[in-house]
């Protein structure tokens, strides 16, 4: 089986209160941000690495895990992180996060996965800075490939994947065949989350993502890393969304001391208004 | 003259001697991207295992780290951090092991030191001094943690004097093997250990003599024992056992290094080990500080958080300033060591006395701010008090390696540690050759250090640095023409020395680290660092006055006689009752 994960980094959501928006509103100032691999896209890594493997033998890769991200050269630690954890090879797109939006990178997606191939694209259901959630269902449009959004539950089968989503009042199960598109909640890092062929269903994966071991990650310098640019998969590269303005949220006001209950009911009627 | 100065390559010796060789502290050495790439990957692995799976407090209760735990880690390649690639390890740099040691340091001082024992010490050895052959039949084994190393080198009557050494071995008539006999106490991951750097005395014990040491790699079999683990006051979650040896045979091929030449290997390694213990030290105080500043942000006192007050405060102050200066020091001297800087004895020296003495400090500070909490052993800071106490002790005690930074500080560039330590053993003898050398070199100074690439921001700092050097180098040159070999036995004007030298040294690290911030980053984004700095410094001119001034006033003679009357009574003599 060859998966490709969509990989993007982020500003480390940790640390959320360093985003400054300088007083124009045109743009967001990353300086001094640091930036660490969206959280739900690192759980798409783990996925595939589930998918490709026994359970028991996680060193033993048995098909090819792709990861690619669109971003400048330093998102290359992004992707050495990923090799690191057990992808087999990477692809980074030149470009600056100011050139892009979530249709171009889905049309550039869509010529990668023309030239790789893969049975799987796997992505997170969303990158937690811009929090589009667009990607994903914008690919599997384009490529006209089935699609499962959101999943908690993934289970490999002969030609195809059983996909569970949580929805309200329960989980949904979505029978898919491949090629498909697949994006993922973070419920699919739980121990039993997902099954490859190969491993048994009493086989129970730690909680959360694997952490790469010291030797695998000085190795990760070997495996492949490819550079194309942005233009080599995309023919129109303008955005077709523009961001007008930025701002911060308004700063929280102090809150008030309120001397008795009374006051407080009436506080909540009359001037919050919310009884 | 100045050419071996400039050959051997050691700053604080050259400080010893008036000169402040900048050019080996600027720039403040970086780690190069690649490396830097590689160990943030590195550190976010560690974190998590240490995070998920290293329990402390149940490590401290139950005296040991679980089975499961260990292996984790070897797994995940914690036990060969420096052993070259291509002998199955990781092949980290100084720098580079010394960051993950002070990661592992800050989360569980058992696991740190179970670490530090093995590749610290255990394994540095065959590292350092190692044949080809001897690398590829230890290392992939070590590097992977299917054996595990240990360091015996102190005994009964053997602990900061290596010299008094019982432990013996004797080569066999065909020359093929040695036949090892004697004890060891106090080893680190005694009960755990496979593979044993041991050093014993390979001429006949004579009260009195030099005896000739010799470095073999002793694997755990036939003759080989050790004892139970000992109760200790912290760590206890690391292995201490007694081994003994029962005429064991070593391979003629385990020999470290040359026979009779152990004590060089023994210092070599310790220089190095001394580090990671260093390292070690910069994490405790990371978490501490974390914890003092959760503690003073929550809890209230008259109406105000003890972060209000002016006394938590200042302690808060001199944690973060303290501990930037033993961050700088420490990775100067990673970084000195990693340029393949040769002779690194007394910063790495510098850096086990300061790294433990402001981790105890922190440690205790800390447990004062959260007062009746910190005493309680349902929270963490007694804890992390009992397992920071062992660090002022091993690897050569604060007081022998307050000596031994004076010593050979004293005795000039260029000088074979073992001639500065048998300068201790013996001193008049021993000392004689060091001091007509030092002499004549203190008389050869013509001009006052300069530090001219430190950043005029910092120009009061450098000021402090370039005077004290100037002080430290003149009592020197007056302390060895006053006393000449008699220095060897003057332990409180060594102490004096070594502190000066301490605070020269820490203070030439926050100003190099803080001028590279400055130059790469501007002085706006440096502040906090030069306030640190300022603070430190502070700090630092206080003692050095007050050492400085020691040096011609002091009462010695008073309390050296005080303590010798109280010998022979044997208690503190007086009582109210008359």
């Amino acid at each position: 089986m060859k998966i490709l994960v969509a990989l993007k980094r982020v500003a480390d959501p940790d640390n959320a209160n360093k985003v400054k928006i300088p007083a124009d509103g045109s743009t967001i100032d990353t300086a001094g941000l640091e930036f660490k691999p969206n959280p739900f896209d690192e759980y798409a890594l783990e996925t595939a690495l589930r998918l490709t493997e026994d359970g028991t033998k996680p060193k033993v890769r048995d098909g090819e895990v792709i990861v690619v991200t669109f971003g400048p050269a330093d998102t290359e630690s992004t992707l050495r992180a990923a090799l690191a954890t057990g992808a087999d090879r990477a692809i980074r797109v030149d470009a600056n996060d100011d050139q892009l939006d979530g249709l171009l990178v889905a049309k550039g997606l869509k010529t990668l996965v023309a030239e790789e191939k893969p049975d799987i694209v796997l992505m997170g259901k969303q990158a937690v800075d811009g929090d589009t959630n667009q990607v994903g269902q914008a690919l599997a449009e384009l490529l006209d490939w089935p699609m499962a959004t959101f999943a908690a539950t993934i289970e490999e089968q002969e030609d195809g994947l059983v996909v569970g989503r949580e929805v309200d009042g329960g989980v949904l199960e979505l029978s898919i065949k491949y090629p498909a598109v697949v994006t993922v909640d973070l419920r699919i890092v739980s121990p039993s989350s997902v099954y490859s062929t190969k491993t048994d269903r009493s086989f129970k994966y730690n909680e959360g993502v694997r952490f790469s071991p010291l030797p695998a990650i000085m190795q990760a310098r070997r495996k492949p890393l490819d550079t194309k640019s942005l233009a080599d998969l995309v023919d129109d590269t303008g955005l077709k969304i523009n961001y007008l303005r930025f701002e911060a949220p308004p700063a929280r006001l102090a809150g008030v001391k309120v001397a008795d209950a009374a006051e407080l009911v009436d506080k909540l009627k009359n001037e919050a208004k919310v009884l | 003259m100045s050419e071996q100065r400039m050959g051997d390559q050691s700053f604080m010796k050259g400080v010893f001697h008036g000169d402040l060789a900048e050019d080996l502290i600027f720039p403040f050495p970086q780690v190069a991207k690649e490396e830097g790439e590689n160990l943030s990957m590195i550190l976010d692995s560690v974190s998590r295992f240490l995070d998920e799976k290293v329990d402390s407090a149940a490590i401290d209760r139950e005296h040991s780290i679980p089975e499961s735990v260990i292996e984790e880690a070897k797994a995940l390649g914690l036990f060969g951090l420096q052993i070259p690639m291509d002998h199955g390890g990781i092949g980290l740099s100084t720098t580079a092991y010394s960051r993950i040691m002070q990661q592992v340091g800050g989360h569980d001082a058992s696991l740190a030191v179970t670490l530090g024992a093995h590749q610290s010490i255990g394994l540095k050895a065959l590292l350092l001094f190692g044949t080809d052959e001897q690398k590829e039949r230890f290392f992939p084994t070590l590097a992977t943690g299917e054996k595990v190393a240990a360091f015996a080198l102190t005994e009964p009557s053997a602990g900061s004097d290596a010299a008094g050494i019982k432990t013996h071995a004797k080569l066999s008539e065909d020359g093929t093997y040695w036949v090892l006999n004697g004890s060891k106490i106090w080893i680190t991951n005694g009960a755990i250990a496979d593979v044993f750097t041991v050093f014993a005395r390979t001429s006949d014990f004579e009260e009195g003599t030099k005896p000739r040491l010799t470095a073999f790699i002793v694997e755990r079999g036939e003759g080989l024992t050790t004892g139970s683990n000992e109760a200790k006051l912290g760590i206890r979650g690391s292995s201490t056992t007694e081994v003994f040896f029962d005429d064991v045979r070593v391979p003629a091929e385990n020999v470290i290094g040359e026979v009779g030449r152990g004590f060089k290997v023994a210092m070599g390694v310790l220089n190095s080990g001394r580090l990671g213990l260093a390292a070690g030290c910069v994490g405790v105080n990371k978490t501490l500080i974390k914890m003092a500043l959760d503690r003073v942000g929550e809890r209230r006192a008259f109406g105000k958080y003890l972060g209000e007050f002016g006394l938590i405060k200042d302690k808060i102050a001199g944690m973060l300033a303290r501990t930037y200066a033993l961050e700088s020091m420490t990775y100067l001297t990673t970084g000195l060591l990693d340029a393949g800087v040769p002779d690194y004895s007394l910063e790495s020296a510098i850096c086990k006395v300061y790294g433990s003495e402001t981790a105890w400090w922190v440690v205790n500070e800390t447990l004062q701010i959260a007062a009746g909490t910190g005493y309680m052993e349902e929270y963490p800071y007694e804890r992390i008090l009992r397992d920071s106490r062992i660090n002022l002790i091993f690897e050569g005690t604060n007081e022998i390696l307050r000596c031994f930074i004076a010593l050979s500080g004293l005795a000039g560039p260029g000088r074979e540690l073992s001639e500065v330590s048998r300068a201790m053993r013996e001193p008049i003898k021993g000392f004689g050759l060091l001091v007509d050398y030092a002499v004549k070199f203190a008389r050869n100074r013509i001009a006052p250090g300069r530090l001219t690439r430190a950043h005029p921001v910092l120009s009061r700092e450098t000021v402090l640095i370039e005077e004290y050097t100037a002080h430290l180098a003149g009592h020197v040159g007056n302390l060895l023409r006053k006393h000449g070999r008699d220095i060897a036995l003057m332990q409180f004007a060594q102490r004096r020395v070594a502190d000066v030298a301490i605070d020269l040294f820490a203070l030439s690290a926050c100003v190099s680290r803080t001028t590279a911030t400055i130059e790469s980053r501007g002085e706006e984004a440096a502040r906090e660092e030069i306030d640190y700095t300022r603070i430190f410094a502070v700090e630092a001119r206080r003692r050095l006055e007050c050492n400085v001034v020691g040096f011609e006033a002091n009462d010695d003679e008073v309390r050296k006689g005080a303590a010798v009357r109280s010998y022979e009574l044997g208690s503190y003599p007086f009582d109210i009752m008359g």
